[in-house]
């Protein structure tokens, strides 16, 4: 997995690329958790993410909750076409911030 | 279509990717919607990932291998994982609540989904544990 942040604003956006899994999992936390914690805005876009599995689930069930508790939010974009497909199967897409 | 074949993976996170790898390469002598496929890596690589982070609960480092067998005989697909960590327990395995949003816990939840049965078998030779998750396709 590698990434990219553009910042503007108060929005930082994340561009994740690659398949995320349980080997990259704590590596994409730290890049957007800290960004949460800071209070930004973060957008994910994910249209580069070939691949995600429970962790990389984890990973945006966490981010968003973090981001309540800041009283921010993450927005998750571009979603790829196999990441949605598991975010759907985790029945998390009225629970998520999908742009 | 007949077919069988296997791999033995050493039981750490780095080499998920590996096990996603070889799944794919035998899917693509499979005749299946990609959709499909792409179903049974993510099945394979959850059943994968419980072995590294749960049989190696607290493990740093192992040299400890994990065998995944992929077997498909007609229409019945046979996918076996045999590992030598901690014993599992069946009846202790469960996925969490959907609405209890929290993370983890959806790994074995994918695999129900997308598999038609999982289950521990107790035949393995020199193996602790032998998940067996089956699907007719």
């Amino acid at each position: 997995m590698t990434y990219k942040v553009t910042e503007e604003g108060n929005i930082s956006t994340v561009f994740l690329n690659g398949e995320i899994d349980m080997d990259v999992a704590d590596k994409a936390k730290e890049v957007i958790l800290p960004l949460v914690e800071a209070g930004k805005e973060v957008h994910l876009n994910l249209k580069d993410v070939s691949y995600m599995d429970s962790s990389g689930i984890s990973v945006l069930i966490e981010s968003h909750q973090k981001a309540q508790e800041k009283n921010t939010k993450v927005i998750v974009k571009e979603i790829s076409k196999s990441v949605l497909k598991v975010i759907m199967m985790a029945k998390l897409e009225q629970i998520l911030n999908l742009g | 279509m007949n077919l069988s074949e296997s791999k033995d993976f050493v039981v750490d996170s780095s080499n998920l990717k590996e096990v996603r790898i070889f799944s794919r390469n035998v899917f693509e002598k499979i005749n299946l919607p990609q959709e499909q496929k792409d179903e049974l890596v993510l099945a394979i690589a959850e059943a994968a990932q419980n072995i590294v982070k749960h049989a190696y609960k607290g493990v740093e480092e192992t040299t400890d291998t994990m065998q995944i067998k992929i077997s498909l005989k007609d229409e019945d697909l046979e996918i076996g994982f045999f590992d030598k960590g901690k014993p599992v327990v069946p009846e202790n395995i469960q996925h969490r609540k959907l609405d209890d949003i929290k993370p983890g816990g959806l790994g074995t939840f994918f695999i129900k989904q997308i598999m038609d049965v999982a289950v521990f078998k107790k035949d393995q030779k020199g193996w602790v544990n032998h998940l067996i998750l089956t699907k007719k396709i």
